[in-house]
């Protein structure tokens, strides 16, 4: 591959950069506001496309940082980010237009604008080429992403952002430090495909601290336990935030981070030496299998499935530490597998919420019949996520078991299966209480299986309108939808005709069947037309793993890395 | 008049201070504009000085051609520049955020201010530095008690002992100093002190009474208790200009002292003094960061975070290597312009919507967005995240500080990061607050006074310096390179 100076790389920041700007004047006309998200999203696939499809390796120098030379450069691994990020982004604009008209939710303006430009961070994190450029695009990622953790605007989210920014900002206190310590041994911070050269030759234990920091600072993001915490409290923001950000560009941001850590700064062989790989490995497998026991008590939706992107993200960190190429190879299919699988979770979990008001899985029996679509969409990506054939985890997940059964120890590989078995723990419950739960909550299979009930208002036959508080009699005090709202619960503005309008509809008519089969579209196009999309493009990544440009990209970072 | 340019930069305001006292018994929005004007020509002057340092290297001049050793000796080299030019900078845009009811005497003390710091800036000699320094400081106290009312004299009288004392200490210092080399000249005292022992008692009381002394004008721990007070109580536009300023061209005294006049072999003979400094730049780092945690009103967050902030040059200064002085210039510069921009929104805040406390800024980002943004990127370099300035300056003061080995340094550089994010962030948070949220409506009021529509163009463009000397560090870090190089 040979390195060609072009400005595509910083295209692909910049794209995504003017279009925050144009979407942040262009505020007081929502549909040209629209517009220019939709059309920066698209603009970033196409350049994003164009250096995927050019055979040499574009770099664009940025100039000097304090004394460093920084740059973009566009190479295999970086181009897999950049592309899933990219194309996902087309469909998550797509749902947000949906999602906050459905909703009605304010300053949707800030909201577009920040997720333009945590794109734009993103961009700049998947196409570095050195530390410090990786550093400070990661850093601007974190404000970025700020406002739309915190859009609710009310006491839950901003304690949720203050949580976020703590841990965050924290871990990028903890790179910083593990970058300047690479510095100091090495001279330099750009990436080096199989690592610098004599990284460790004067000090092993400097070294051995400047992984640690840099695994420990990135492994925030990356979720690893116990520096988690801040995932799950992040899901109080609106699910496309969930979606993309936290499932996909966040938190793989900082597994793509320690991915360029590991074999990039390090390099297989220097770490093998440090003898550092593998209590990165035990702290993996253990984050995996502990946020997969959490996840099954998990009754909120979007809460269980934070446990579950913990727990996925570690097989990608597990599969970065194994230092194999098969199992690096699987970490990188991983990488773009469960952003196609969880992001249709999560926009099933949104559609649910606008259709019906609902986010606790107990209150969801039988919701199959009135979201076919959507829980047919939510239960193949499930399935995926588990790792059954056919959906793309299964390609992923198969090529990790391989990359750890090289290993010393067989542990790894009875990891990966125990976790698999928890997915299905924890997938199961949700997928049987949708498609075969009743809602009048009387059999057990409307309630989930492992998870102990929210505390607010299930009691019996009575339906919970989001926002109208349960009268002392069990019987919900409005039929029509509005009424006096109940204490701020953060995602419930609810409009007279959003969320919870079918639930009030059917509740005054028949208590036993509170979903009556979808006429027509089931929900918004804008919103059902990404789910499709996403369970799709899994789909076919199962069926044809190397239909995509996933597959040659991930190789060839992979032989770049292993030689 | 280029050969005379240093002097014409003292000079000029210093005789330029006498006409508004006359001017405004007839007109004061003449005296105003006199004194703007004069402000713009030593701007004027201050870029001339960069532009022939840049061109020919340092500059040096002497007064009344009496040889600098007796005499006093001017001196410009490409800090000297960069201070000059925020010097008369600083005190411009100020000024032009002021609401324009101000005396005479209050002009005058402006520009007499201005010819204080320029004198401290341009001088060569340590008892003109003393003399500057007193002007100055003089002007400063009559300036924060100009606003009238109990708190503003209180407020004044402490900055005027304490200032006073500093000053007072630091003149002792130069007492030793010149007994022990009979000259007062920094070009001659560093051979004179070498001579004379640097681990002599004379000339260890002298580097630590004059290093006393500046510190309580840099208002280190524990020598800070009069900032909090001073930038609260003075008006708006005086808080601006002392705290972007004052402590700023202290800090470059004390620079100037300490490698100039003493040089880095002072602290290879006594290492003892070079850990009390890391230790008093240690503890106003931690020290200030708590202090403005609790503290409730913005002007005295703001005055905490200014000693945390000069903590850190403190540092750089006291580790002597190339990379930490460095940092310790870059967090110089960057601090002096992100604390202007912050008390020029604060003040204007404070005016229109008569805000002052944390509390009372909830709904800043919906009613001013583009101020409450500037507010959010300035806070952002002192928390120091890239690619602001602020994340420079500790760029390469950690980097310094893990080369030189010394890792409590390092650490408490890093770790100020999350400190300084928990009082900003707080600040922050709470301008993005209110308005949408019906139970607790936006508490900022609008029935405060006009404020100049300057205002907010100054903060936004101090923010875009903020990033665009952040963005340009390694240019920062080449400019300073000579200076840096000839110390050490």
């Amino acid at each position: 591959m040979t390195d060609v100076t072009s400005l595509l790389p910083l295209a692909a920041v910049a794209v995504p950069a003017l279009a925050a700007v144009l979407v942040l004047l262009s505020g007081a006309h929502p549909n040209v506001r629209e517009a220019w998200t939709v059309l920066g999203s698209l603009g970033t696939v196409a350049v994003v496309a164009l250096l995927v499809g050019d055979g040499a390796t574009h770099v664009t120098p940025l100039g000097s940082l304090v004394g460093i030379d920084l740059a973009l450069r566009a190479d295999a691994a970086g181009l897999l980010f950049a592309l899933l990020a990219s194309t996902l982004w087309v469909a998550t604009s797509l749902y947000s237009v949906g999602y906050m008209r459905g909703l009605g939710e304010a300053r949707q303006t800030r909201y577009f604008a920040a997720f333009a430009a945590s794109i734009a961070a993103t961009m700049g994190v998947a196409l570095a080429a050195d530390l410090l450029t990786l550093f400070v695009f990661y850093e601007l990622l974190t404000l970025a992403t700020y406002p739309l953790v915190v859009h609710a605007g009310d006491g839950p989210a901003r304690r949720a952002g203050r949580k976020y920014l703590a841990y965050t900002l924290g871990g990028g206190v903890l790179a910083l430090t593990g970058i300047l310590l690479v510095r100091v041994l090495a001279d330099t911070v750009a990436f080096v495909p199989g690592g610098v050269a004599d990284l460790a030759a004067t000090d092993p234990a400097l070294a051995r601290a400047a992984f640690g920091l840099l695994v420990a600072g990135f492994g925030v993001k990356a979720a690893v336990v116990p520096l988690h915490a801040w995932l799950p409290a992040a899901m109080v923001a609106p699910t496309p935030v969930s979606g993309l950000l936290h499932a996909v560009a966040v938190v793989k941001s900082g597994a793509f981070a320690v991915y360029r850590s590991v074999l990039y700064v390090f390099g297989p062989e220097t770490a093998s030496d440090l003898g550092v790989a593998v209590p990165l490995a035990v702290v993996a497998a253990a984050t995996m299998l502990l946020a997969g026991l959490v996840g099954i008590r998990q009754d909120n939706l979007k809460r269980g499935l934070a446990y579950s992107t913990i727990s996925q993200l570690s097989y990608i960190v597990l599969g970065v530490a194994l230092l194999t190429p098969l199992a690096a190879f699987g970490a990188l299919l991983h990488v773009v597998a469960h952003a196609f699988m969880k992001i249709t979770l999560f926009f099933g979990a949104g559609v649910i919420y606008v259709e019906t008001g609902e986010k606790y899985v107990s209150d969801l029996a039988g919701v199959g019949r009135r979201l076919p679509v959507t829980i047919t969409a939510f239960a193949v990506g499930a399935a995926g996520l588990v790792g059954f054939p056919l959906v793309a985890g299964f390609v992923s997940k198969f090529h990790l078991v391989l990359g750890a059964a090289a290993a010393p120890s067989g542990v790894f590989v009875a990891a990966f299966l125990v976790a698999g078995l928890l997915k299905l723990l924890y997938f199961w419950p949700i997928v049987y209480v949708a498609f075969f739960g009743r809602s009048d909550g009387a059999d057990p299979a409307s309630r989930h299986a492992f998870a102990p009930p929210h505390a607010a208002t299930r009691t019996g036959s009575t339906s919970h309108v989001p926002g109208v508080p349960v009268a002392a009699d069990g019987v919900s005090v409005a039929a029509d939808g509005s009424g006096p709202h109940a204490p701020p619960d953060a995602e419930n503005v609810v409009p007279t005709d959003g969320p919870g309008r079918d639930a009030a509809r059917t509740a005054a008519i028949d208590p036993a069947s509170r979903w009556e089969r979808p006429r027509g579209l089931e929900t918004s196009a804008f919103l059902l037309v990404p789910v499709v999309f996403t369970v799709g493009v899994a789909v076919l990544l199962g069926l044809v793993p190397t239909a995509l440009p996933f597959w040659e990209l991930a190789e060839t970072a992979v032989g770049e890395v292993f030689g | 008049m280029i050969d005379h340019l240093l002097p014409l930069l003292v000079a000029a305001p210093l005789l330029a201070s006498a006409l508004p006292l006359f001017v405004a018994v007839r007109s004061r929005w003449l005296a105003r504009w006199l004194t703007v004007t004069a402000l713009v020509g030593q701007f004027a002057l201050a870029a001339v000085l960069a532009w022939v340092v840049y061109a020919t290297g340092s500059v040096s001049y002497v007064v009344g051609s009496i040889p600098a050793a007796f005499g006093i000796g001017l001196f410009a080299d490409r800090l000297t520049a960069t201070l000059g030019l925020l010097v008369a900078s600083g005190a411009l845009a100020a000024l032009l955020t002021d609401d324009g009811s101000r005396s005479g005497p209050e002009y005058a003390l402006w520009l007499l201010f201005v010819a204080g710091l320029s004198g401290v800036v341009v001088t060569a000699d340590v008892f003109n530095l003393y003399v500057f320094l007193e002007i100055s400081g003089l002007a400063a106290y009559a300036m924060v008690a100009s606003a009238r009312g109990v708190d503003p004299a209180l407020a004044a009288l402490k900055y005027l002992l304490v200032g006073t004392v500093g000053a007072t200490l630091y003149l002792l210092g130069v007492g030793y100093a010149f007994v022990a080399t009979g000259t007062l000249a920094v070009a001659d005292l560093a051979p004179g002190l070498a001579a004379a022992g640097h681990d002599s008692t004379l000339v260890v009381t002298a580097f630590v009474l004059m290093v006393l002394g500046l510190s309580v004008k840099l208002a280190l721990f524990p020598l800070h208790a009069w900032k909090p007070d001073a930038y609260a109580a003075a008006r708006p536009t005086v808080a601006t200009v002392l705290a972007a300023l004052g402590s700023t061209v202290a800090g470059y005294a004390l620079v100037r002292i300490v490698y100039d006049a003493f040089t880095v072999a002072f602290f290879e003979a006594v290492p003892a003094l070079r850990i009390l400094l890391v230790v008093a730049g240690a503890t106003s780092v931690v020290a200030g960061g708590l202090l403005a945690l609790r503290a409730r009103d913005v002007r005295r967050l703001l005055a905490y975070s200014s000693v945390s902030q000069f903590g850190l040059f403190g540092l750089g200064v006291a580790l002597a290597t190339p990379l930490s002085v460095t940092g310790a210039l870059v967090v110089l510069i960057g601090h002096a312009v992100a604390k202007g921009g912050l008390f020029v929104a604060v003040g204007s805040v404070a005016r229109r919507h008569d805000a002052t406390v944390v509390e009372d800024y909830a709904g800043l980002g919906d009613r001013e967005p583009l101020t409450a943004a500037a507010v959010a990127v300035l806070g952002v370099s002192l928390v120091g995240l890239p690619p602001t300035v602020g994340f420079a300056g500790k760029w390469y003061l950690a980097l310094g500080a893990i080369e030189a080995g010394s890792w409590l340094v390092a650490t408490v550089v890093l770790a100020s990061t999350m400190l300084s994010l928990a009082y900003v962030g707080r600040l922050v948070e709470r301008c993005y607050r209110g308005g949408a949220d019906a139970a607790s409506p936006a508490r900022l009021s609008t029935d405060g006074g006009r404020v100049r529509a300057i205002a907010p163009v100054i903060v936004v463009g101090a923010a875009v310096l903020i990033v665009a000397l952040g963005l340009g560090s390694s240019a920062l870090a080449a400019w300073f390179e000579p200076v840096v190089e000839g110390w050490l």
